[in-house]
């Protein structure tokens, strides 16, 4: 210390300490930082890798894809091709009706959201709430509105016949059958041991029913990843399917979750995950790939399906035409997306 | 205990001026107290994620300042589809449809799998192994319903003023929850 | 019991209208048109073995009685650390209050919350948006610095786990040259004031991510905060505190409180006699020795000479200050987390996006470009609020600077060995090594009367430096014997 200054310090030394505190500054803000940096992982241990298994053969893939396009309207769900033209779609509240160049040449508007949808070949369009079914003529007149279903209705599939509506029932796991006025008659699905019927099991609302032309029940059952085959009276003749990643196995937790029937008896389906359609021979066995998840938009690419709590709209719905054409809708992109077999022969098929 | 009493002018008149600053910073302390009282009631909060927003990108397991990340999965119940093949707990393409820990997807085996009755199975998450990494959720989520979820988990989170994980979420996931509403609640 | 019947009656009614709030919800979800989002669940299957679903479990968090806990804690400590240095002069009192703070505050409540930290918190209350400050958090931002209004840093000397911490370790102290000292110690006011801009700005809690004992309290850490509390713990056991003096923001506050305090640390009980026995016991070599102050017309006029280039040079560094922090605000910018995506957004754009799709980087940039509309402006208004927040800041360092040089100039008369009190951590060290404290507590022979008539002390011709004839060597720095 300088004797002349006493306890006191000079300038100069107060300039030197300024100088060290602004060095030291910095100095122990970046250490941390670069230690920090240095620490940093490089790729993410923990991920749930799937990206090897949205990989489809090409060889396998036996539709190619020849139309397309976007419903501009959220919350699609389900989808019919009614007339050779038309395909109809439902949209939240509402039916749209598009021609196969995507205009919209109709729109029905209803109470409730529609979770599914159905035409009968008198022109009536059976329309699925979430309890109840309703009625309407294409102009969107109703002409009907059925009693609600009892229990825990979740209605999420419909089937029409000559004389008979079939109601796929999630929330009951349970397929009815009822007349057209709407009383329910059968049954159908439910676990039952003496008829060797092992039960419905649905961990997501995606229960499907599709009548063939041979008069057999094509109904899904995805919690054990097969379709099922029953009889009108509800007798199960078949059940095929298999849990798996494997491209001729129903992937993930539930599926299929959609079926359609091409017009002799094969049988399109449609899966969520990875959203893969496929066409399967009448007894089980994969016949051909219609597009493969490359093909959709990846769940989690649209804020909506990120992180579902539930009953959030993902996945497809198929939808056949009478020409052997496949419609795919993609409830995660709100496309539209048209197929049809590879070489002008199978056109004709 | 206090300097005697000086007649030196100079000391007495920077005691008074420190007297007037020490009364003024009371003031201005009882000011600042109601204006920020008058804010608003303190509503506590903590911190807390948004399922619809999070990305499954495994930073909970390793951000969080906790030797042991307080993010872990939650089950759900009421959505969970108690599914024999449970894409959050089986790997994607298991061997075999049991606990084996070949099949299993979890890297520390924290999710217990119970048998309930045909088909269904119960999933529990043994939260001291659970380090939130998220790898269940992206494959509950991707095939599932979403069930399971991550969650901060309150009695282990400090509630630090600015969270490591909060700042580094590519989802912009976390949220500041009001302390009588501490988890996210599934609307649906 | 009456009480618990209330409270359950009041309890029950909560819940019935949270039941009544829950079910009208759940029925005006169906006419509120809410769309996709509000659809009731769907029903999870019927167990037939009677399986009843578990109830997720959602431990809840620390209770609001527990803060009230903490903050009885900082009372009863702050009151009782202010009576064993005021009234007890007791160090082993207070090393012991230090060991239960450090217990309490440190490794129990893992350095959350701290007064230090706190001062963030009145930052983003003050002014940010949207943010509420808790009580306890106002408690222990206010009650150390109002106690420091009165006694001084007694909340630094066994409160502050910080503190506690550095202090229990010091077994060797090193003095640290006084220039080095002095110059360090601008660093706690301009780390102030960047915890304050980068919490006001909403950016980061700095102060609390680069707390190198919280890691230690903690237990865990990040290896770069752990390494430098490690670090900070070596120190500390040559330097004194070296957090506290040379880094502390709230140390900064509670400087500028205890420069008003109404009493103050006093080495002697009694009269200084001046046998310069207490400077070298200080571990953090603050004790003053008496100052005649300013006697010389030349000294004088050459100390006002210099206050006045200080006044002079003052607006220079202020607006200095500002323009420096003005153009570097909008880098600092990038410490917002919103602010650095967009950033990256842009470079990805401009050079094509990361070749890895799975890292959360790439996740991130992915978010962006969803939210690109919302993103951009918000990063823009960010960047705006961060050259604000820097040329504010700007000021401040101009103005911490300036005023450590007009305090250059200003000479204080001293008639006794005293602690200066802003830096004073009432640590209560130098006591012991005071001969009249001696004697207060008995450990020296009787008071002799000569010594301790002010009178004659006043008088008393300063011993020299060698001439410790008191029996108890400089070097008692531990305390008590």
């Amino acid at each position: 210390m300088n004797s002349e200054t006493g306890g006191r310090w000079t300038r100069r030394q107060f300039l030197g300490g300024t100088a060290v505190a602004v060095a030291t500054g910095p100095t122990t803000w970046a250490a941390p930082q670069t230690a920090a940096a240095a620490a940093a992982v490089d790729e993410n241990p923990w991920r749930y890798d799937v990206d090897r298994l949205r990989q489809v053969d090409p060889a396998l893939i036996g539709y190619e894809r020849v139309a397309g396009f976007a419903v501009a309207a959220s919350g699609v769900r389900r989808l019919v091709w009614t007339t050779p033209r038309e395909l109809w779609v439902t949209a939240g509240r509402s039916l749209l009706a598009y021609d196969l160049g995507g205009a919209k040449v109709a729109e029905v508007a209803i109470g409730d959201v529609v979770r599914c949808l159905a035409l009968a070949p008198d022109g009536r369009l059976f329309v699925g709430l979430r309890d109840r079914v309703e009625v309407y003529d294409r102009q969107g007149q109703r002409l009907a509105r059925w009693p609600a279903v009892s229990g825990k209705p979740f209605l999420t599939g419909l089937a029409v016949g000559k004389d008979m509506l079939f109601v796929a029932d999630s929330g009951n796991r349970v397929v009815y059958r009822c007349d057209l006025e709407g009383r329910i008659q059968l049954r159908i699905g439910e676990k039952n041991p003496e008829r060797n019927i092992p039960g419905l099991v649905l961990p997501s609302p995606f229960l499907d029913v599709e009548l063939g032309g041979d008069g057999l029940l094509r109904v899904t059952n995805p919690g054990r990843h097969r379709v099922e085959v029953y009889t009108v009276d509800g007798a199960l003749e078949l059940a095929w399917g298999r849990a798996g990643v494997a491209l001729d196995a129903f992937c993930g937790c539930c599926n299929p979750i959609a079926v359609s029937l091409l017009g002799d008896g094969r049988v399109v389906t449609a899966e969520k995950g990875l959203p893969r359609v496929k066409v399967y021979g009448a007894a089980g066995g994969l016949e051909t790939v219609v597009a493969g998840p490359n093909q959709f938009a990846p769940v989690g690419s649209d804020e909506r399906s990120r992180g579902k709590p539930d009953t959030a709209l993902e996945g497809l719905d198929v939808a056949v035409g009478a020409d052997g054409r496949v419609a795919v809708l993609d409830l995660v992109g709100s496309t539209i997306q048209i197929f049809q077999p590879k070489g002008v022969a199978a056109v004709a098929a | 205990m206090l300097p005697g009493p000086s007649n030196d002018d100079r000391t007495s008149r920077r005691e008074f001026v420190r007297n007037g600053l020490r009364v003024a910073g009371l003031t201005g302390a009882g000011v600042a107290v109601g204006a920020l009282s008058h804010r608003g009631a303190a509503a506590d909060t903590v911190w807390q994620i948004d399922p619809r927003k999070c990305l499954s990108c495994s930073r909970c397991a390793t951000e969080c300042v906790l030797e042991q990340s307080a993010v872990k999965c939650v089950n759900w119940f009421p959505i969970c589809g108690y599914c024999d093949l449970c894409t959050g707990y089986f790997e994607p393409q298991p061997i075999g449809l049991d606990t084996g820990a070949e099949n299993q997807l979890c890297p520390t085996s924290a999710i217990l799998r119970k048998f309930i009755e045909d088909p269904y199975f119960e999933y529990k998450i043994d939260e001291d192994l659970c380090i939130g990494c998220a790898k269940c959720i992206e494959g509950c989520k991707l095939f599932g319903n979403g069930s399971f979820h991550l969650q901060v988990r309150h009695d282990r989170c400090l509630n630090c003023n600015e969270c490591a994980i909060a700042r580094s979420c590519p989802g912009d996931a976390f949220y500041r929850a009001p302390v009588e509403k501490p988890y996210y609640q599934f609307t649906t | 019991m009456r009480w618990v019947n209330e409270h359950r009656a009041r309890w029950r009614g909560v819940r019935w209208l949270a039941w009544v709030a829950l079910v009208c919800l759940g029925s005006g979800i169906g006419f509120l048109a809410l769309g996709e989002a509000a659809e009731l669940r769907f029903p999870p299957p019927d167990f037939e073995s009677g399986y009843s679903m578990p109830a997720t479990q959602y431990p809840s968090a620390r209770s609001q009685g527990m803060e009230w806990f903490d903050i009885a804690v900082l009372l009863a400590t702050l009151g009782t650390a202010t009576a064993l240095v005021y009234a007890k002069r007791s160090r082993t009192g207070l090393a012991w209050l230090s060991g239960f703070s450090l217990l309490y505050f440190g490794f129990y409540r893992e350095g959350c919350v701290c007064a230090i930290g706190s001062v963030q918190n009145v930052a983003l209350t003050v002014f940010g948006t949207g943010y509420a400050l808790p009580v306890g958090v106002g408690v222990f931002f206010a009650a150390p610095l109002l106690v420091a209004l009165f006694a001084g840093r007694t909340f630094c000397a066994a409160v502050c786990p910080h503190g506690a911490l550095q202090d229990l370790l010091l077994v060797r102290p090193v003095k640290v040259p006084r220039w080095l000292e002095s110059g360090l110690g601008v660093l706690p006011f301009i780390y102030l004031g960047a915890g304050v801009t980068f919490a006001a700005t909403g950016a980061a809690f700095l102060i609390c991510r680069f707390d190198p004992f919280v890691p230690i309290f903690r237990l865990s850490g990040s290896l770069g905060m752990l390494l430098t509390g490690g670090a900070f713990l070596v120190l500390s056991l040559f330097v004194g505190r070296p957090y506290c003096r040379f880094l502390c923001p709230y140390g900064a506050l509670l400087k500028v409180a205890s420069a008003l305090s109404r009493w103050r640390v006093r080495v002697t009980p009694d009269v200084c006699t001046q046998c310069r026995l207490c400077p070298s016991s200080c571990p953090f070599g603050i004790i003053r020795e008496p100052d005649p102050g300013l006697m010389r017309p030349k000294e004088v006029s050459m100390a006002r000479r210099g206050i006045l280039v200080a006044l002079a040079a003052l607006p220079f560094l202020v607006l200095a200050g500002a323009g420096v922090g003005w153009v570097f605000g909008g880098a600092a910018a990038r410490l917002h987390p919103t602010v650095a995506l967009v950033e990256d957004y842009g470079d990805s754009l401009a050079r094509g996006v990361p070749a890895t799709p799975t890292l959360p980087e790439r996740l991130a940039l992915d978010r962006a470009e969803r939210q690109s509309k919302d993103l951009l402006p918000r990063a823009e208004e960010l960047r705006g609020k961060f050259r604000m927040g820097g040329l504010w800041f700007g000021v401040w360092c101009g103005l911490v600077v300036a005023m450590k040089w007009i305090s250059l100039g200003m000479v204080r008369r001293r008639d006794e060995y005293q602690p200066d009190r802003t830096a004073c951590f009432a640590c209560a060290r130098c006591f012991s090594s005071c001969p009249q404290e001696r004697i207060r507590l008995g450990w020296s022979p009787a008071p002799d009367a000569v010594t301790t008539h002010p009178a004659i002390a006043a008088v008393h011709p300063v011993p020299s430096a060698k001439s410790g004839g008191c029996g108890c060597g400089p070097g008692a720095t531990g305390g008590n014997p």
